[in-house]
């Protein structure tokens, strides 16, 4: 026999539990009203997304493999033999043609796809030099700007100011401030350095690399003093007991303790200069001499141009592989910043 | 704000290190924001001067006039291209906004059947390049008949998974028992969201809706695609053409140049805050 105060309790228990149950069923399980509701909030996007995004993505891949003209407005599958195999690759087979040692670069003009290794020697270098220095050049400035300094508001959005503007604006203020006539060059003159930077095939691709670097600085720069914000301040003090000095203390304490930053940097860095085309198309057009085609300036010129849209989409494909391997890793690392909030 | 280096009892702040330190600091960090600021300046001198390749080149105007303004309001509808361009970005931000809160909130809050996999088809979506897309949906909108509309310029820009992803995040962060008491009093669904995590959900609302509008504004691609006529320009892609038709005439391109930039440099400092930490939290490039 249980005692009156055991079974209060007892049934103060199982009141508990039935109130929570009912409760989880009110709010939290997928019934019925839940799903209905569930699809009402997410119809307008399941919408656009599907028109917009999903739909494109998988007719995308079937235009890769058709040859498209917009004036003629049909696609038929585009055949060829590969190894006696007829397969309907055309356009990658077209594109993905031997890497043209033997051929002068320059002279490279007409069929788009003998461009594309071009503007994939053009998009790598823009990328190899752009990444690294944007990233210590963000980081060096977060560092200064994160330290005891006045007018440190001033500071970031004079670094940060560049981020805001369109590509177009971007470029085209730089083709002005990089011409002959242009400001660089009155600073350069006295010391006989002036000259055509965005007119000449040998600098322009350096001038786009600048213009790169001029608006990429400053949004890593923001990372970059996020990051800071999460570093323990203990650390530096630990540090400075253990007696190491300003520069040891970037070096074992500020370095290593940004690796997450570091990591999501480098990949948005990576995807972002891939995909370089707004600001290369408004300084100079692709131009000179090819100088500046990149791999999306090629895309642009091929669909919109062309109108080979088949051919462009294949090439799309082919970015989009490289661009997945990054965008996979910065997946994993957002899934990784979910698990800790 | 954490401490700096320079932050700890028993630091000098006197003597020939602490001076050569501190000129160091501010003299690189001084003369890396002029050169960030020289186009900007370069822009606004060029824009104001009469013929700013004439008696060389000098980093002042020398006769500061609006003569270049002058002519390219009076050549080129410029009003126009801003209305188109206030019109693009303000809808597709309202639009974003209105979606992306009710996705995102179903995503965190609604347990209905899918809506994991739902999230992460969202989610994946982000890593495709625009390229990919740009193709077939001007395909399809072609087809439609949307080229050269503002329909077809706003509709493909409202499917961004972005938004959702960081409205789900703050959703989620805000605790469910608000919603349970909400709907103990009787609150159905939608009434839960809209009276109760809506107003909670006001500061990333916030970040959202000016780095939605900021973005939109200075989106070159696609405009640069949809829009055939003139008429039908946004700024960016207005500025690109002008470049072309005035391919010397400096002062009239910086002028142009500078229409399109100054809005946003206002908008940018009066909600710097905002912007900053949508960029961060998003980790979109720019």
């Amino acid at each position: 026999m249980s005692t009156p105060s055991e079974s209060d309790e007892l049934s103060a228990s199982r009141l508990g539990t039935s109130i929570r149950t009912a409760l989880s069923n009110l709010v939290d399980r997928p019934t019925e009203e839940n799903n209905l509701a569930g699809f009402l909030f997410v119809i307008p996007n399941v919408v656009a997304f599907t028109m917009f995004l999903l739909g494109p993505i998988v007719y995308a891949f079937v235009l890769s493999f058709q040859e498209w003209n917009l004036f003629l407005g049909t696609g038929e599958l585009y055949w060829t033999e590969i190894y006696g195999v007829r397969l309907p690759v055309g356009n990658y087979a077209d594109i993905l043609q031997p890497w043209p040692w033997a051929n002068d670069w320059a002279s490279l003009s007409s069929p788009s796809y003998s461009l594309w290794w071009f503007a994939v020697r053009n998009t790598v270098l823009y990328t190899a030099v752009v990444v690294p220095v944007q990233i210590v050049g963000g980081f060096l400035v977060a560092l200064a700007l994160d330290s005891r300094i006045r007018g440190k508001k001033v500071y970031r959005a004079a670094y940060f100011l560049p981020v805001m503007l369109s590509a177009a604006a971007s470029g085209v203020i730089w083709r002005w401030v990089l011409s002959e006539n242009g400001v660089i060059n009155e600073f350069l003159r006295p010391l006989g350095l002036a000259y055509g930077w965005a007119n000449s095939p040998d600098t322009a691709l350096g001038a786009l690399m600048l213009i790169g670097l001029w608006g990429g600085i400053g949004f890593n720069m923001i990372l970059y003093l996020a990051g800071l914000q999460n570093i323990p301040d203990e650390l530096y003090e630990a540090a400075r007991i253990d007696g190491a000095n300003g520069l040891q203390r970037i070096r074992h304490v500020t370095w290593p303790n940004l690796r997450n930053t570091h990591f999501f940097v480098t990949v948005l860095a990576i995807i972002g200069t891939f995909q370089v085309f707004g600001i290369a198309l408004a300084f100079a057009e692709g131009g000179p001499a090819r100088a500046t085609t990149t791999i999306v300036v090629l895309i642009y010129e091929t669909a919109f141009v062309q109108s080979s849209f088949g051919r462009a989409t294949a090439m799309a494909f082919l970015l989009f592989a490289v661009v997945f391997v990054f965008s996979y890793f910065r997946y994993r690392l957002e899934q990784q910043e979910e698990v800790s909030y | 704000m954490p401490k700096s280096n320079y932050e700890y009892p028993g630091y000098e702040r006197s003597g020939i290190r602490y001076w050569s330190k501190t000129t160091l600091l501010y003299g690189s960090v001084t003369l890396g924001a002029l050169l960030w600021s020289l186009p900007f300046w370069w822009m606004v001198s060029t824009a104001l001067s009469a013929d700013p390749t004439a008696g060389g080149v000098s980093l002042l105007p020398q006769s500061v006039t609006l003569a270049n303004f002058e002519e390219l309001f009076a050549t080129q509808p410029v009003g126009r291209w801003f209305l188109n361009t206030i019109l693009f970005a303000g809808t597709v931000t309202a639009f974003n906004l209105v979606f992306d809160s009710l996705a995102g909130y179903a995503l965190a809050k609604i347990e209905f059947v899918g809506r994991e996999k739902l999230f992460l088809l969202f989610v994946a979506t982000i890593m495709v390049p625009a390229m990919v897309t740009l193709i077939p949906v001007y395909i399809l909108l072609s087809n439609l008949g949307w080229v050269n509309t503002y329909q077809g310029l706003i509709a493909p820009m409202i499917a961004n998974p972005l938004g959702i992803f960081l409205l789900r995040q703050h959703f989620k962060n805000l605790p469910s028992a608000l919603g349970d008491a909400a709907k103990i009093d009787g609150c159905n669904e939608f009434q839960t969201f809209y009276r109760v995590y809506l107003p909670l959900a006001k500061p990333a609302l916030a970040t959202l809706g000016i780095y939605t509008f900021v973005t939109t504004w200075k989106n070159f691609e696609w405009p640069l695609i949809i829009a055939s006529d003139r008429s039908m320009y946004t700024l960016p892609v207005a500025l690109f053409t002008v470049r072309n038709q005035y391919f010397t005439e400096w002062g009239l391109v910086m002028a142009a140049a500078a229409v399109i930039v100054l809005p946003v440099i206002a908008v940018f400092l009066s909600a710097q805050r905002y912007f900053i930490r949508g960029m961060t939290l998003s980790g979109m490039k720019g």
